[in-house]
């Protein structure tokens, strides 16, 4: 009686999940920290298609996959400056916009933009910036920029993102040069400030800058914008300033790479995370900027105004791709970390 | 001339003839042989290919050739981040033994019952991801931490010590992880101690000290040689624990290879200083063994 109990459920877990193989499937390389599950399993629930989630925790580590020849992707989700270059390469599928009924709910001065100048391969996922949190209960000095921030009296007190590029921004910003002003000479101008810094900072961490805030090992830091939301709904004290020089924002889109196997099923899941119901769950676990005009609406006042996410008018720009300079970039910042 | 040559070509011959493996013993190795072809041979042979090769745009592999990759692993840079690499394995090395030798030898030296007992807690932490037994440490080592917490309540120090994200924290960390490594080459060597040896040596008139520099120390040098090779080596390449507890501060040459597979994206150099680093270990390997071999004679 029990075998044959068993053999039933077995039978019938069988034939279920040939329907839900049938309904087809979708494979999905992500950013870690920024996909709800719960977002996923409605998805499927609602569909039927069944979602493979993989994670990686920067651009350059979905690019090395994918130029690995990782085809089997069928939703990416890299950032502006990457999109640029994936679509350059050839690397990224137009988009069926047709498909994308719920497209107009994203705020339109963040369509265009010069990544993907026509709109047709990318849909922005969250936005954000890159900007200084301080710990208001231990420092008492105001600090509006990179200079305030990276000053004497804050040595062994700071995080930062370890992040070769966004460090290198930073030193142009403060010498008056935008984020994309990079070439030799600017480098060459950059190297001495960013010695100076590297020697100033007790963490290098861009997976979870947070923790050391929150440890209390040390009391500034410059992070992504999520990162700070998350540590000002924790504690007021943790306050979000966007660097008076200038701040890096950054785009974070949904594309579906070339050749990608189950095209109708990602624009299946890029419509039903454009739902403004849909997304304001994700601004609810990762409190990035929401690009989802329809969304914020919905969004309760606590989380409009929590600064990160939502800042003040600030001076901002987007990256863009630089080619081979990438790699003077890190090469200079390995060269300043292991002179120390 | 001729003699000595042809007598000791002879044994060898023969003791050559008698170790020829037959066709069962092939068959034997054959699961161990495909093994080694296909995860060491394979990937040392697609390593040095891509070593001479360049980096597109990208970040794909143009297959060319150049020495570039080579030139610039001998940039002072790198050699500087190898010779701290160097180091921090050594240091790690060098307190493993003195952390660990007492107590190997204190574990082979305990009745049976009781040694099995200490094999089991020499062990026990591998029940557990690495990368939570790291974590478990920075709960410790925090600012407002379990160690620091202790140090306030028991008044020993006034503020909270600055430990995590430094070099002390990369250290605990290496210590920590390789320890293990350490015990148990050099319990199995202390273990097959024979210890009349070690009472002849108290007949012959040797304090403890003689008796244990000169008899107990010579008796378990493979255990403590091959702990060594097991601790010094992982150690030099180890990136997690700098990155999670140095801060990715100062980078070992660990970080610096697999921030060339990621960040970077220039997979021919990190090719490169992998065949370097490579190289460099076989030829110290060989050095010692042909050293080790020459002691013996």
């Amino acid at each position: 009686m029990n075998l044959l109990k068993t053999a039933l459920v077995a039978l019938s877990a069988l034939i279920g999940s040939a329907g839900l193989l049938a309904k087809g499937e979708l494979n999905l390389f992500g950013w870690s920290e920024y996909i709800p599950q719960e977002v996923l399993d409605g998805f499927t629930a609602e569909t039927g298609i069944k979602v493979n989630f993989e994670t990686y925790a920067s651009n350059e580590e979905l690019l090395s996959k994918l130029v690995a020849g990782g085809s089997a992707y069928d939703l990416v989700q890299p950032s502006d400056y990457t999109a640029e270059v994936m679509i350059r390469r050839k690397m990224l599928a137009p988009l069926d916009l047709a498909k994308l009924t719920n497209l107009g709910n994203i705020d339109p001065a963040l369509m265009k933009l010069p990544h993907d100048p026509a709109g047709k391969y990318t849909v922005p996922y969250m936005t954000g910036t890159v900007g200084i949190v301080i710990n208001t209960e231990k420092v008492k000095t105001p600090v509006r920029g990179y200079k305030d921030f990276f000053a004497p009296q804050h040595k062994d007190r700071l995080v930062v993102l370890n992040d070769n590029r966004e460090l290198v921004t930073w030193a142009l910003y403060s010498l008056g040069h935008s984020a994309n002003d990079i070439s030799k000479e600017t480098l060459a101008k950059a190297r001495p400030v960013v010695a100076e810094w590297v020697k100033l900072v007790k963490v290098f961490d861009s997976d979870s800058p947070k923790t050391a805030l929150l440890n209390g090992d040390v009391d500034l830091g410059i992070v992504w914008s999520g990162e700070a939301a998350i540590l000002w709904n924790e504690d007021r004290k943790f306050q979000y300033v966007l660097p008076a020089e200038g701040a890096h924002q950054f785009i974070d889109v949904l594309a579906i790479p070339a050749g990608a196997k189950n095209q109708a099923e990602a624009h299946a899941l890029i419509n039903y995370i454009l739902r403004p119901e849909v997304s304001k769950l994700i601004s609810a676990k990762f409190p990035y900027t929401n690009p989802n005009l329809a969304a914020r609406k919905l969004l309760s006042p606590d989380e409009l105004a929590n600064p990160a996410s939502y800042p003040k008018e600030g001076k901002l720009e987007t990256f863009r791709d630089i080619g081979r300079l990438a790699a003077d970039i890190d090469q200079l910042v390995t060269d300043l970390k292991s002179a120390q | 001339m001729n003699a000595p040559d042809a007598q000791s070509a002879q044994p060898a011959t023969t003791g050559h003839d008698r170790r020829q493996p037959g066709w069962r013993a092939w068959a034997l190795l054959a699961p161990m042989v495909a093994w080694l072809v296909l995860f060491v041979v394979v990937p040392t042979v697609i390593l040095l290919v891509y070593s001479f090769c360049e980096r597109d745009e990208v970040g794909g592999v143009i297959f060319s050739f150049t020495l570039d990759n080579y030139t610039r692993v001998f940039d002072p840079v790198y050699l500087r981040i190898f010779v701290r690499s160097v180091g921090y394995a050594g240091l790690t090395t060098i307190i493993c033994v003195i952390i660990g030798y007492p107590m190997a030898y204190y574990i082979a030296r305990a009745p049976e019952a009781r040694r099995n007992q200490l094999l089991l807690l020499v062990m026990v932490p591998f029940w557990t991801s690495f990368l939570i037994r790291t974590y478990a440490w920075i709960t410790i080592l925090k600012q407002e931490g379990l160690l620091n917490g202790l140090l306030q309540a028991l008044q020993l120090t006034s503020s909270p010590l600055s430990l995590m994200y430094t070099p002390t924290a990369v250290v605990i960390g290496l210590v920590y992880a390789y320890l293990p490594f350490m015990i148990l080459p050099i319990y199995s060597s202390a273990e097959k101690l024979d210890h009349s040896l070690v009472e002849a040596a108290y007949d012959l008139g040797a304090g403890p000290l003689r008796a244990f520099a000169s008899v107990i120390i010579p008796l378990t040098m493979p255990g403590i040689a091959a702990g060594t090779l097991l601790v010094f080596v992982p150690a030099i390449g180890m990136f997690a624990i700098t990155d999670l507890m140095g801060g990715a501060k100062v980078p070992m040459i660990g970080n610096v290879i697999q921030n060339q597979f990621m960040q970077a994206r220039d997979w021919p150099f990190g090719a490169a200083l992998g065949v370097v680093f490579m190289s460099m270990f076989a030829v110290t390997y060989l050095l010692l063994q042909r050293r080790g071999a020459r002691i013996h004679e």
